[in-house]
């Protein structure tokens, strides 16, 4: 009997690989990543950083001063992006005329600010507003330029260099022990907590998508049997406890192939010339990488994904139809989104009470959990006794799973209430 | 020897009632025959024998012995909507049936073989069940049925919705399941597959058992009560018989309904005084008859 668990599984992984949709969604989400990844070199390539700065005009008017300042900044500050040029006058139809030529993207005029004397109101006029990019440097060249005209030869250059340079501030969480030496984290530390994030962002949404994946599938193909009635058939030859886990982890490895193929596409896209900057831009490297921390992941994301394929089992044997399973699957869809939330909510402050409260119930602790001990501290015993309430209640689950799964596939028509099904899962043994 | 035993099994679906106290026996190398109308709880005690769903009363013995998983190795199954994937080649879902039923692939591959060739359909081996017509469909839900070689085999309306060739050759196969020792339960509506293969049978009729017993001695119960009569001339006055109760005329001579069965003697004697007798017979009442007096319904 034990080696039908081994045929079902052979077979429900044989079939899902093979099956036209699988492969369409995969190849659909593997060039899905790849656009994704090479989107910011596109967008570079076509912003046109490579035909010079963009000309931002200056209509001196009444802000000659400003605008002498501004072009002294920017020609101090060395960046390659924007540069001034100044229009002498009043009149703005020329700047005008030029932004409408593409000779300049926008201009700057200077008009009295009657709140504020010592500073003129300054407007950006331009095709399409203002990007993100170029408003922060206005902004700090602005900012430069009132400080220095303000002060005026009251600070010395280095002095005017430490008003603006911003403030720094540190957070030290005095919760972690070992780190409460002064003095906050070293270079090594903080990238190391960079990469916690990373890892720990990466594995909840590996758990919440493969689950959401998965899941369906597993309820689909229950429905499917169940509705083509070779359900009759496989209940007289198996024990639905070895059929639906033998399906379970069938489709969990279809899944795990799925996301073989998706690391194998994000590390080939990561190597191509135009990304390999990418990684070393945010400083992250894999000698950062916490291995406990991606242990516990991998540990917590494989008996969550238990937990909920049970129950997605369960709601797929009851449905009759494959047109009735999207509503019925949704309070499990609730209960993935409401962990994957909980966990991206609270990735910065992971000390909150929600989160510890959540990371002891078996559905919310895989994110939970890991946000803990990624982000934050957590007592080993502590990660254990979730890991265990997890498997305990996979058990119960499980259990209670292939009840449900024994009823549910003979039950035809509508969907039985709790107390039909109550009544039935009595009668059979699993 | 006893394969299959019921003993007054009962199964109730909430208020309804739907098998009532059935008891039967099905030996080793016999086809038993369950008839009924639809809805007439034969599924159900079908489901019963399988171990799918359990009777609310009574016993099923198997061999002698309750149920128990072991029994998933000798017992065949073909359910009434044919239980098959349909996007999954013939060959690797019976081949995995077989498996889940204890055979090694190896084997289950050359028995798959076997049937299909039987069939004479081997390039099926290769086809999904989708692609092939509803018939063969059957055909091929029958061989995941039989593909373990069954020790008891439970043919749920095997025969409906196939062609009459497809029909006899099933009817082949069942009887050389048979007459190898296979014991099979068989469910049908339609009298006329039974009287061929089945020595016993039990009527259903709204979950209650209303006839049960061997073909012929059930027959035997039913007065003869209609005679055929075929002559060369024509036979005048029949209806002047005391005892005929009527007489219809077709292209080849009569069929006339009797009260008694010495009326029968009585017409053969007035049909030969006037002409030449080419066929005399008084039938023995067909099963459809049996049925629609029972079941007071009429049956397609």
């Amino acid at each position: 009997m034990s080696n039908n668990l081994g045929t079902i599984i052979g077979f429900t992984f044989k079939n899902k690989v093979k099956t036209k949709s699988f492969l369409i969604t995969t190849l659909v989400l593997a060039i899905l990543i790849t656009i994704g990844m090479n989107v910011p070199y596109f967008i570079k390539q076509f912003s046109g950083g490579d035909d010079g700065p963009d000309r931002i005009g200056l209509l001196t008017g009444s802000g000659q001063a400003v605008a002498s300042e501004l072009e002294k900044y920017a020609a101090a500050s060395g960046n390659k992006d924007y540069t001034f040029v100044k229009y002498e006058g009043n009149a703005e139809e020329p700047l005008k005329q030029d932004v409408k030529d593409g000779k300049l993207e926008g201009y700057l005029k200077f008009e009295e600010d009657p709140a504020d004397s010592s500073f003129p109101k300054v407007v950006y006029a331009g095709e399409g507003g203002m990007g993100q990019g170029l408003s922060t440097y206005l902004q700090g060249a602005l900012q430069n330029v009132k400080t220095a005209m303000i002060a005026k030869d009251a600070l010395t250059a280095e002095q005017i260099a430490a008003l603006n340079k911003p403030v720094s501030l540190d957070s030290l969480d005095l919760s972690e022990e070992a780190k409460a030496n002064a003095g906050g984290d070293t270079e090594k530390e903080r990238n190391q907590k960079i990469m916690n994030y990373v890892t720990v962002y990466f594995l909840m949404i590996l758990f919440f998508s493969s689950n959401m994946m998965t899941g369906n599938m597993i309820a689909a193909e229950v429905t499917a049997e169940k509705s083509s009635r070779i359900m009759e058939i496989l209940i007289t030859s198996v024990k639905p406890l070895n059929q639906m886990f033998g399906k379970i982890i069938g489709i969990f490895l279809v899944g795990l192939v799925q996301i073989a193929v998706f690391g194998v596409v994000v590390v080939a896209n990561l190597m191509l010339p135009n990304n390999v900057g990418m990684l070393q831009e945010f400083h992250l490297s894999l000698t950062d990488l916490n291995i406990s921390v991606l242990l516990y992941g991998l540990a917590f994301y494989i008996v969550g994904y238990f937990l909920f394929a049970v129950l997605y089992a369960a709601v797929g044997s009851i449905v009759s139809r494959t047109e009735e399973l999207g509503q019925a699957v949704m309070p499990i869809t609730m209960l993935g989104l409401a962990a994957f939330y909980i966990g991206i909510f609270s990735i910065s402050s992971p000390g909150t009470m929600l989160i510890k409260v959540t990371s002891f119930i078996p559905f919310t602790a895989p994110t939970a959990m890991l946000v803990r001990i990624g982000m934050g501290t957590v007592p080993t015993w502590q990660i254990l006794i979730s890991l265990a309430l997890l498997v305990v209640s996979i058990i119960v689950f499980g259990w209670l799973s292939a009840k449900i799964y024994r009823t549910g596939v003979l039950m035809y028509g509508k969907r039985p209430s709790f107390k039909e099904l109550r009544k039935a899962m009595k009668a059979y043994k699993i | 020897m006893v394969s299959l035993q019921l003993d007054h099994v009962f199964k109730q679906y909430g208020e309804k009632t739907a098998v009532n106290n059935i008891s039967l026996q099905v030996e080793q190398g016999e086809i038993y025959g369950l008839l009924g109308a639809n809805g007439a709880g034969k599924t159900t005690t079908m489901r019963m024998v399988l171990g799918l769903i359990y009777p609310d009363g009574g016993e099923i013995r198997y061999h002698g012995k309750p149920y128990s998983n072991e029994l998933t190795r000798v017992m065949g199954y073909l359910p009434e909507e044919r239980g098959l994937y349909p996007k999954i080649k013939v060959s690797e879902q019976i081949v995995y049936l077989a498996r889940l039923r204890g055979m090694s692939k190896q084997d289950a591959d050359k028995s798959l073989r076997y049937w299909l060739d039987r069939f004479e359909v081997p390039e099926y081996y290769d086809k999904r069940i989708e692609e092939l017509s509803k018939g063969n469909q059957q055909k091929m839900g029958f061989i995941a049925a039989v593909v373990h070689r069954p020790q008891i085999l439970i043919l749920d309306e095997a025969f409906s919705g196939l062609d009459p060739v497809n029909v006899e050759l099933l009817k082949a196969t069942v009887k050389e399941l048979r007459d190898n020792g296979t014991s099979i339960l068989f469910s049908t509506h339609r009298m006329e597959h039974v009287e061929e293969l089945c020595r016993r049978i039990t009527i259903l009729h709204r979950s209650n058992t209303v006839v049960q017993g061997d073909i012929k001695e059930i027959k035997s119960r039913y007065p003869r009560e209609e005679v055929v009569l075929h002559t060369v001339g024509e036979v005048e006055r029949l209806e002047s018989i005391p005892g005929v109760k009527s007489v219809e005329r077709n292209e080849r001579g009569y069929q006339i309904k009797i009260g008694t069965p010495d009326t029968a003697q009585l017409i053969l004697q007035h049909a030969m005084a006037q002409t030449a007798v080419e066929r005399f017979e008084i039938k023995e009442p067909t099963l459809n008859q049996i049925f629609i007096q029972e079941v007071g319904e009429s049956n397609e």
